[in-house]
């Protein structure tokens, strides 16, 4: 039973914090041969630390965790504690690890990743696809037939190219069983990003984000920050390539 | 700990051909679909090889192009071949033509027909291609593509798109206190939604029965809005009406002689194969008349009660058809 503070405490993690980002790296524009591009080793490049506070984290409930009963061990890292037998998430942690998502998303889709939203469940699908649809990228949130991405050819009747990057927006199909395309992502090497609540287990996941994956506010603030930093990186790359036309 | 396993990734991917090589430039090639017209896409780009996935499917393309070259041409060549065998002009042989000569050359007594002998153009016979559903990076066109079962998820998101819209319209017609107008409502009588079959054909997916119902269940949700004819194109895009549909109200009015009778003639009436017209005047003395005979045209006592049955007045009938116990049914 979960009672205490987690171990992983956040007086440990926040000088860690600081001392990357107080250097105050001007994101800049570094020259690869002739051709520009975005910098991989700038902790920040597209400047998507901005696109939301912890406080929009609070209002959106991303604190939220399940009860205390059904919690996943591998969870309690990124756990504050719980309040009336209910689990709450340490905001400070979720948005350090929400950011580094939101990067990495950035980056895949400035080098023309194809990213895959995922979710399961009637009440969020409609706002995961729509997101996905605005941002030119790709949603499944549909029954996951076996072998989409382990058995490719086959599935699709031709060679297909795979996503580059996985989002899941919750990763259980119900209270008990996990998205059966976290497994196979992982088998095929491809990057997952996961919104995981107190009884999810992160293990498989490249960039778990811990938070609550149920509220419809929470899947709408997941999804709009993820859309942004989606466009973010798009728009670079766009404005890159003019650049280096010229 | 987090961070340290995060940038070893990235950099590992730095490494990647692929990662590398988009760093291009740009082209404005045609995109069809407007759904990703919407979006910020920067997806088109000239990379300098084309995708794995995109190779294979020009090489399969290519095939199929000249399979159906070699049919077209046989068809041409079959179809003047039959022209002249009928002795008509190959330049003015239509399909009802060619129809018409097989029926006749290769009579068939079998009640399927799909199953009788048929000649037609090979984009009939042979199952329509789906064209390519991605780009020359192999990036899909399709947003649900994935899913497996692209157009028809995307006609799900549709559905939802229009009760969403239909429920924000409701409400904001509720703060000024409107109503639905009850004489624009959708009847659900008289149409049908479109079966299995065809919708998988609209769609050109094969769609499970389980899909299907959910396809019915949404649109019936759809439908039940009260704002729904708000929609009413898009819903009538998935309706067809009921070919034998009956107005009911639509009763025909009383005509009267010069004796100031009142009297009605139903034409076409029609009881199995039996035809007839039927002329009632009331208020009448009970005559009968069914084709120039009294009511013992009837044998049968049944019969002769069954015209009876609800008279009040005159009766004359003209009747033809097989069986003289299906005349009384009109």
């Amino acid at each position: 039973m979960m009672a205490s503070r987690p171990i992983l405490h956040l007086r440990y993690i926040l000088p860690r914090i600081n001392l990357k980002y107080s250097t105050a790296i001007q994101p800049s524009e570094v020259i690869e041969g002739k051709q520009e591009t975005a910098d991989l080793k700038h902790p920040d490049y597209f400047n998507v630390r901005n696109l939301f506070t912890v406080n929009d984290l609070f209002e959106a409930r991303v604190h939220y965790g399940h009860k205390i009963g059904s919690l996943d061990e591998r969870m309690s890292q990124y756990i504050y504690g719980n309040r009336l037998g209910h689990l709450i998430f340490d905001l400070d942690i979720t948005a350090e690890y929400l950011r580094q998502a939101l990067n990495i998303t950035a980056h895949t889709a400035y080098r023309d990743g194809v990213i895959l939203f995922f979710l399961r469940g009637a009440q969020n699908a409609h706002i995961v696809e729509k997101a996905a649809l605005e941002c030119g990228e790709f949603a499944h949130t549909r029954f996951w037939r076996g072998g989409i991405f382990t058995n490719a050819n086959k599935q699709f009747g031709e060679a297909t190219r795979l996503p580059d990057l996985c989002i899941f927006f919750n990763t259980l199909n119900n209270v008990l069983i996990q998205h059966t395309a976290i497994r196979d992502a992982a088998k095929m090497a491809i990057a997952t990003i996961g919104v995981v609540d107190t009884n999810c287990n992160p293990n498989l996941i490249t960039y778990p984000v811990p938070g609550n994956d149920d509220s419809p506010v929470a899947i709408q603030f997941y999804c709009k920050v993820f859309k942004s930093a989606i466009l973010l990186g798009k728009e670079k790359r766009k404005e890159h390539h003019n650049r280096n036309k010229q | 700990m987090m961070t340290k396993k995060s940038w070893n990734v990235i950099e590992l991917l730095s490494k990647y051909k692929f990662w590398r090589n988009s760093v291009c430039t740009f082209s404005s090639s045609g995109e069809d679909s407007n759904i990703t017209k919407q979006a910020v896409n920067v997806a088109q780009l000239e990379t300098k090889e084309v995708g794995k996935a995109m190779k294979a499917y020009l090489e399969r393309a290519r095939e199929h192009d000249e399979f159906m070259k070699q049919q077209n041409y046989e068809f041409q060549v079959g179809k003047r071949h039959l022209a002249n065998m009928m002795g008509e002009d190959p330049e003015t042989f239509t399909q009802q033509d060619i129809d018409n000569a097989i029926e006749y050359l290769f009579p068939s007594g079998l009640y399927e027909k799909k199953a009788r002998p048929h000649m037609r153009p090979p984009e009939e016979v042979f199952p329509q291609r789906k064209a390519a559903e991605f780009d020359e990076t192999g990036r899909p066109h399709h947003f649900l593509f994935y899913t497996g079962n692209p157009n028809f998820y995307k006609l799900l998101y549709d559905i939802v798109e229009q009760i969403n819209h239909l429920n924000k319209y409701e409400d904001s017609m509720l703060r000024k206190s409107n109503k639905p107008d009850p004489n624009l409502a959708l009847h659900a009588t008289g149409f049908q939604w479109l079966d299995q079959h065809t919708l998988e054909k609209k769609l050109v997916e094969e769609i499970s029965e389980k899909n299907y119902n959910s396809f019915i269940n949404a649109m019936e949700r759809l439908q039940s809005l009260p704002y729904s004819y708000k929609a009413k194109e898009f819903i009538s895009a998935y309706q067809k009406p009921l070919m034998s549909r009956t107005d009911l109200s639509d009763i025909p009015k009383l005509q009267y002689d010069k004796e100031g009778r009142a009297f009605i003639t139903v034409y076409e009436c029609r009881r199995k194969d039996a035809k007839g017209y039927v002329t009632i005047k009331s208020p009448g003395k009970g005559k009968v008349t069914i084709n120039n005979n009294d009511i013992r045209y009837f044998h049968d006592v049944q019969s002769r009660e069954q015209v009876v049955a609800y008279l009040d007045g005159d009766l004359n009938v003209f009747a033809t058809g097989a069986g003289r116990a299906r005349r009384v049914g009109h």
